[in-house]
């Protein structure tokens, strides 16, 4: 099963950074993942700081072996309490997933997570500790096995408080009501991605107030159990030509969504599978070859210039006016968990013409880096695969 | 008589060396061709790798090869065609 995940984010109105933080990290050896979703005392740079530490401290913790129940235990009797209002300095929560679905979570302070199986909502079960050295401070334990299509959710109280004090809402929006805004989502749409359930239930607490300011940090993660999409990237010709059409055809019969980056690679499939390719735009678009057709085939784009300038919209953001071929390629890969580059070891001769502009890359030194940055900022998995 | 066909290398050599502004082509060869020539891309023609010194951008007008392609070259090159056709 894959895991997918994401958090959405508001900050308090009138603040300039958020209180809560949230981190994650994927451990592609073993499949794992650990989520933290930290909410620091009060807001704006104070808050951020002490939410930072937690996940950070936590995860950190985690990563170096302990038991999540251990390195949460530490961190709660350790954090410290605010001097003027007697509260823990920061609260959170902690997930550890792994692929086959077992997922272990320890709570504390932040609103019970929600967990949705089959569109219902589930109460686990669960253990509690107190803190050894605070009285009213105490974390839950959970234990459970997740099946495909199962969802948690995770937010911070900006969530479920979101609206207090309203006429018609006079203790927020609470579990109760975030939980109806779910359900009526995943309903009317049921493999709803982890990124939209998230941004679409922060903007339902947002919409909550009356003025639509939020008026404190919002944030929601959602963990989502499901089949992961599949992309296959084939680029660059393999360096045996003898087994181009072994590449070919495999590529060709693969179940994922299928890309092409190079004109070269897309010739030597057209020639093997003997499906055409098609040019239809002469004309460039934002600065790149336009992308080409093949039945069958997803995506066909020019090689080298486009993972480059892929490469680039991955690292800062998309600004240019013009969606061009690097933007669709962009695309293609967000939109997918598991990715599987083919990358073809032949060397283009020309590319190493001193003539050309110095942006001509490596291919393989280009696909490595696409690969971390999608491994380490996008958390997909991401395989490699020299041919 | 057929249509002469010019096939501009969209490769990322040819690219790189100059195709992006061969792409003009596709206004000029309307305007004064009419639609007795058709422009069209396509995927790298594979030229830039068989000669030893790549001479990019290429571009092929029928099936002759134009290197170091030009706008002027190319037009020439139609005229070329057109003139031998009709004779």
């Amino acid at each position: 099963m894959f895991i997918d995940i994401d958090c959405a984010q508001e900050k308090k109105y009138n603040q300039n950074t958020y209180g809560d933080y949230f981190l994650s990290k994927r451990y592609p050896e073993s499949g794992d993942l650990i989520a933290v979703l930290s909410d620091g005392l009060g807001s704006g740079i104070k808050a951020n700081i002490l939410a930072t530490m937690t996940a950070t401290m936590l995860l950190k913790f985690v990563e170096a072996g302990a038991d999540i129940k251990t390195a949460c235990e530490v961190i709660m009797n350790s954090l410290p309490v605010c001097q003027v209002r007697k509260i823990s300095y920061s609260t959170f929560s902690v997930a550890h997933c792994s692929e086959d679905g077992e997922v272990k979570i320890v709570e504390e302070g932040n609103p019970n997570f929600i967990y949705i199986s089959e569109g219902k909502v589930i109460e686990p079960e669960y253990t509690v500790i107190d803190s050894d050295t605070f009285k009213n401070r105490h974390m839950r334990v959970y234990k459970l096995q997740l099946k495909l299509g199962d969802r948690l959710i995770f937010c911070s109280d900006g969530v479920t408080q979101a609206g207090l004090g309203n006429p018609d809402l006079k203790l927020g929006l609470r579990r109760s009501g975030l939980i109806k805004y779910l359900l009526d989502k995943i309903n009317s749409n049921p493999n709803v991605s982890s990124s939209e359930l998230s941004h679409f239930a922060v903007r339902a607490a947002i919409n909550t107030e009356p003025d639509r300011k939020p008026k404190d940090d919002t944030s929601c993660c959602v963990i989502y159990y499901r089949e992961p999409r599949k992309a296959l990237i084939f680029t660059g010709p393999p360096y045996h030509q003898e087994k181009d059409n072994e590449y070919a055809n495999e590529f060709f019969k693969s179940s994922a969504n299928k890309a092409i980056c190079g004109g070269t690679t897309a010739n030597l499939i057209s020639r093997e599978l003997k499906i055409p390719v098609v040019c239809n735009n002469v004309r460039s678009v934002g600065k790149l070859p336009a992308v080409s057709q093949m039945e069958g085939i997803d995506l066909v784009t020019e090689g080298i210039l486009t993972l480059t300038k892929t490469y680039e919209y991955l690292e800062n953001g998309f600004n240019d006016k013009e969606k061009n071929a690097a933007y669709d390629l962009m695309q293609f890969l967000l939109n997918s968990d598991c990715i599987e580059f083919m990358v073809g070891a032949k060397l283009n001769q020309a590319h190493y013409d001193p003539n050309l502009p110095i942006e001509i890359e490596i291919r393989k030194n280009i696909v490595k880096k696409m690969a971390k940055i999608l491994e380490d900022k996008y958390i997909k998995k991401v395989t490699l695969r020299y041919i | 008589m057929n249509k002469v066909i010019v096939k501009i290398c969209m490769g990322t050599t040819c690219f790189v060396m100059g195709a992006s502004e061969l792409q003009e082509l596709t206004d000029i060869i309307p305007e004064k061709y009419g639609d007795k020539v058709e422009v069209v891309a396509s995927t790298c023609l594979d030229f830039c790798s068989s000669n030893e010194e790549s001479k990019a951008p290429y571009v092929m007008v029928d099936y002759d090869v134009i290197s170091k392609a030009t706008v002027e070259k190319v037009l020439e090159a139609i005229d070329g065609k057109l003139k031998n056709g009709q004779e």
